[in-house]
């Protein structure tokens, strides 16, 4: 999403490839596309493949972290057992 | 003042041979009294005296008396028996002025020998105890160590005997000369038969009263130090009696700085020394925030688990299994415990026979469990774990339930071991025995749920929990009454679950959606109630905008299902995710984004959606940092608009664009002097040297471009972003 990147680009084209970025990172995150949707990236092969490398390696969408249960809090000590 | 050396073996051994012809009856073997039978039939010993002469003449004959020891002159001269009939021991007298040392002793040593023995034998008799107790008490105090020493091996002796023992009791300065003895003295059998005699006394409330109204536990706590085993043993033997039967003491051991005296002493190699070591540790702890801290300082973590780790004598396991539990509660113990080996080292001791000693450490370990997640070498411990799970004992099951949730927590290594030993299956068991016992439902729902995420075999547990028929259980969490963390824990499996195909459709057949829905409908309720107020209300310490979270983000996750999301949308949730796109917390405003995007997949939703207003906020959440968030928003944005005009095409593609472009303030100033695009742009305008753009497109599913331009194409309606850009920066 860096203009610096590709200096010169149209209009048209940061929109595909930003259109692109989107379907890869829902793909990405598991989520489903629509027919349409699929062939829009089929058609723009090249730019998929540019994307790839540029979408971000770690999972944006994991659901929440695990957290641990803090029981010595709660634990109370037993008296003479 | 004449003052012979003695060899102090030699008078103890001297004392003891007194001591055989005293306690054992009198044969007259040694003594030569002859056993005399009187007319009643009574028998009693024929006594002699000795009778000390002053020797005026013939200074030789002193010289030759100078070669018996002193220890022999004082027996002659307190037990005359003991000599051989007819023997006379000269005394060394030499001046008549002045009494030698044996001589002065002779009376009071007659005295004292006639009450100790009337003592021994004659039990009742107080007025004989007065005059004994208040001699020895003085000799105790004597300058002289031998006399001390003697004193307190006839005072240890005296303690032997019940009712001897009670007279020093009930004497505080008899107990007060003993400490003071023990204290001050340098001779290390004084101060063994001195803390023998605290000890002896010990036993019986008085003892303790007086020992420690005396001052003893300083003393005591000093004697930890000695280098003498034994004394060592009277010590620490004694200070637990004090500690516990005597109100005061815990605070006085405290004060005296018993603590640093004693963890030093977990060194030792004497389980049942340890043993009660170990329990005054514990005894002085419990409860007390600033007793822990101090074994902590003196390195109590890693004796305390030297010991778990290298001894069998189950006593000692318990005892110290009993201090560990103490000092687990304390945040500042639990990593130094941890980091000791304390995990594993606890975990050896959870098959063996001893009941008590396994639950005070699966107690011990729960507490641990927080500290311990980044720990390794935990795999022996896991699948001990997984094994409990299939107990009965609810506490053993809630341990275990609790020590698993926190060890899988963002572990991936124990989670894939536990996934792999049968954990999920096992947790599936145990969540169907827990019932409402909320303590092991709860830990076994989110030790699932870490199953079945962020790890290599997530995909594993979440088949194996549809296999081991776990699905329809856990929906059934859901149900009333809600116990909101179970509800909050169940929520997020639900959701893991999900993520596995082959479980959509039995989740819905569970009847997940209506609950999960129903209950999103509840929590988003009563969030807006609270609206108003900044407070966030909790019940049962869960926030509900956690749940409206939870239960949109499994929603969300089922939706992927094309049967699911027709339920969910039927259900008229969608309204109700529109407004959640309004919400302040970024997770909800995700998930929100994330259910609408699947729904939107369907045509009827999307309208739905769109009739709903949800462009506005979409808009807006295109320029969300949190790139989740920007994509979902972008996605349904597109899928909305697939049969719209192209003015709000356009529109749509100049709110993409200005995220594109959100970090090139330049672009993005251009971008948005273009809006709105009918009132403000005229073709004329253009910038003759540019080629008009298209996007014909957007939106439109992909379809060729070539092919949909000059469909769509509408001059009129040019749109270019480059028109009015601005001097560059």
């Amino acid at each position: 999403m860096n203009r610096e990147e590709a200096p010169g680009k149209s209009p048209e084209e940061m929109y595909v490839q930003q259109k692109v970025r989107v379907l890869l990172m829902l793909k990405k995150m598991g989520s489903n596309l629509t027919p349409s949707e699929e062939a829009f990236l089929r058609n723009y092969a090249g730019v998929v493949n540019a994307q790839m490398s540029q979408l971000p390696q770690h999972n944006i969408d994991q659901g929440a972290e695990d957290v641990v249960m803090a029981f010595s809090r709660q634990e109370t000590e037993d008296r003479r057992q | 003042m004449m003052s012979m050396q003695m060899n102090e073996a030699e008078g103890s051994v001297k004392v003891a041979e007194w001591q055989q012809t005293y306690y054992a009856h009198d044969s007259g073997i040694q003594s030569g009294a002859t056993t005399v039978r009187d007319d009643e039939g009574t028998e009693y010993s024929a006594k002699k005296y000795a009778v000390t002469t002053t020797m005026v003449e013939n200074p030789t004959e002193v010289e030759a008396q100078y070669t018996l020891t002193r220890a022999q002159r004082v027996r002659a001269a307190m037990f005359p028996e003991t000599l051989v009939e007819g023997e006379a021991v000269l005394s060394t007298q030499t001046d008549p002025g002045q009494q030698t040392n044996v001589q002065r002793l002779a009376e009071p040593s007659q005295l004292l020998k006639t009450a100790i023995v009337h003592l021994i034998n004659y039990q009742d008799d107080a007025e004989l105890a007065t005059r004994a107790v208040p001699e020895l008490t003085k000799l105790l105090a004597d300058d002289d160590a031998v006399v001390v020493n003697k004193a307190a091996m006839i005072v240890n002796q005296l303690t032997r005997k019940e009712a001897s023992r009670r007279v020093l009791m009930q004497s505080p300065q008899m107990v007060a000369a003993v400490v003071r003895a023990m204290q001050n003295t340098g001779d290390m059998e004084t101060a063994r038969c001195a803390a023998s005699i605290l000890h002896s006394l010990s036993h019986q409330r008085e003892g303790l009263l007086a020992i420690f109204k005396s001052g003893g536990i300083p003393a005591l706590v000093r004697m930890l130090s000695s280098p003498m085993e034994s004394v060592l043993f009277y010590a620490i033997t004694t200070l637990h009696n004090l500690l516990l039967h005597q109100e005061g003491a815990k605070m006085a051991v405290r004060l005296a700085d018993g603590l640093q005296r004693m963890v030093p002493l977990l060194k030792k190699s004497n389980p049942k020394f340890l043993a009660i070591t170990t329990d005054c540790l514990q005894l002085l702890s419990y409860g007390n925030q600033e007793s822990k801290l101090i074994i902590l300082a003196n390195g109590g973590p890693e004796g305390l688990v030297f010991i778990m780790r290298n001894y069998n004598y189950e006593k000692l396991l318990w005892t110290t299994s009993r201090v560990l539990k103490v000092l687990s509660v304390c945040p500042s113990n639990k990593p130094a415990i941890v980091e000791a080996g304390g995990m594993q080292a606890l975990g050896q001791h959870l098959t063996g026979s001893s009941q008590r000693l396994t639950q005070n450490c699966l107690w011990t370990l729960r507490n641990l469990s927080d500290a311990a997640t980044k720990q390794e070498g935990l795999d022996g411990l896991l699948q001990v774990l997984v094994g409990q799970l299939g107990s009965d004992d609810v506490n053993m099951l809630t341990c275990a339930t609790g020590i698993l949730s926190n060890l899988t927590c963002n572990n991936s290594r124990n989670k894939a071991l536990v996934t792999q030993c049968g954990g999920v299956e096992a947790l599936i068991h145990a969540v169907l025995r827990a019932g409402e016992k909320e303590d092991v439902a709860e830990p076994a729902v989110c030790a699932l749920r870490h199953l079945t995420s962020r790890h290599q075999d997530a995909e594993l547990a979440q088949n194996a929990v549809r296999l081991h028929y776990g699905i329809p259980a856990i929906v059934k969490l859901l149900g009333q009454p809600h116990y909101w963390p179970v509800v909050k824990a169940t929520v997020g499996l639900i959701r893991n679950l999900a993520l596995c195909p082959v479980n959509q459709a039995p989740l819905r057949d569970a009847g997940a959606i209506p609950r999960l829905v129903n209950l999103l409908l509840k929590a988003h309720q009563d969030t807006q109630r609270h609206a108003s107020s900044s407070q966030q209300t909790y019940q049962d310490g869960v926030r509900m905008e956690e749940i409206v979270e939870g239960c949109t983000g499994a929603l969300h996750i089922l939706a992927r299902d094309p049967v699911n999301r027709g339920e969910i949308a039927s259900m008229q949730t969608i309204p109700l995710f529109v407004q959640l796109l309004y919400s302040y917390v970024e997770n909800v405003k995700r998930v929100s984004a994330g259910v609408l995007c699947e729904l939107a997949l369907d045509k009827q939703s999307a309208e739905m959606i769109d009739a709903e207003g949800a462009s506005a906020p979409l808009m807006e959440l295109l320029h969300s940092n949190n790139e989740g968030i920007a994509t979902y928003a972008a996605a349904v944005l597109f899928r909305i608009s697939e049969d719209k005009s192209s003015d709000y095409r356009k529109r749509v593609s100049v709110e993409l664009t200005h995220s594109l472009f959100k970090h090139d303030p330049a672009a993005w100033e251009m971008a948005h002097n273009a809006v709105p695009m009918q009132a403000a742009y005229l073709a004329d305008e253009l910038d003759g040297g540019y080629p008009p753009y298209s996007y014909s497109d957007l939106g439109m599913g992909g379809m060729p471009l070539e092919a949909e331009m000059h469909e769509q194409y509408m001059p009129e309606m040019v749109y270019d972003p480059r028109q009015a850009y601005p001097e560059p920066l």
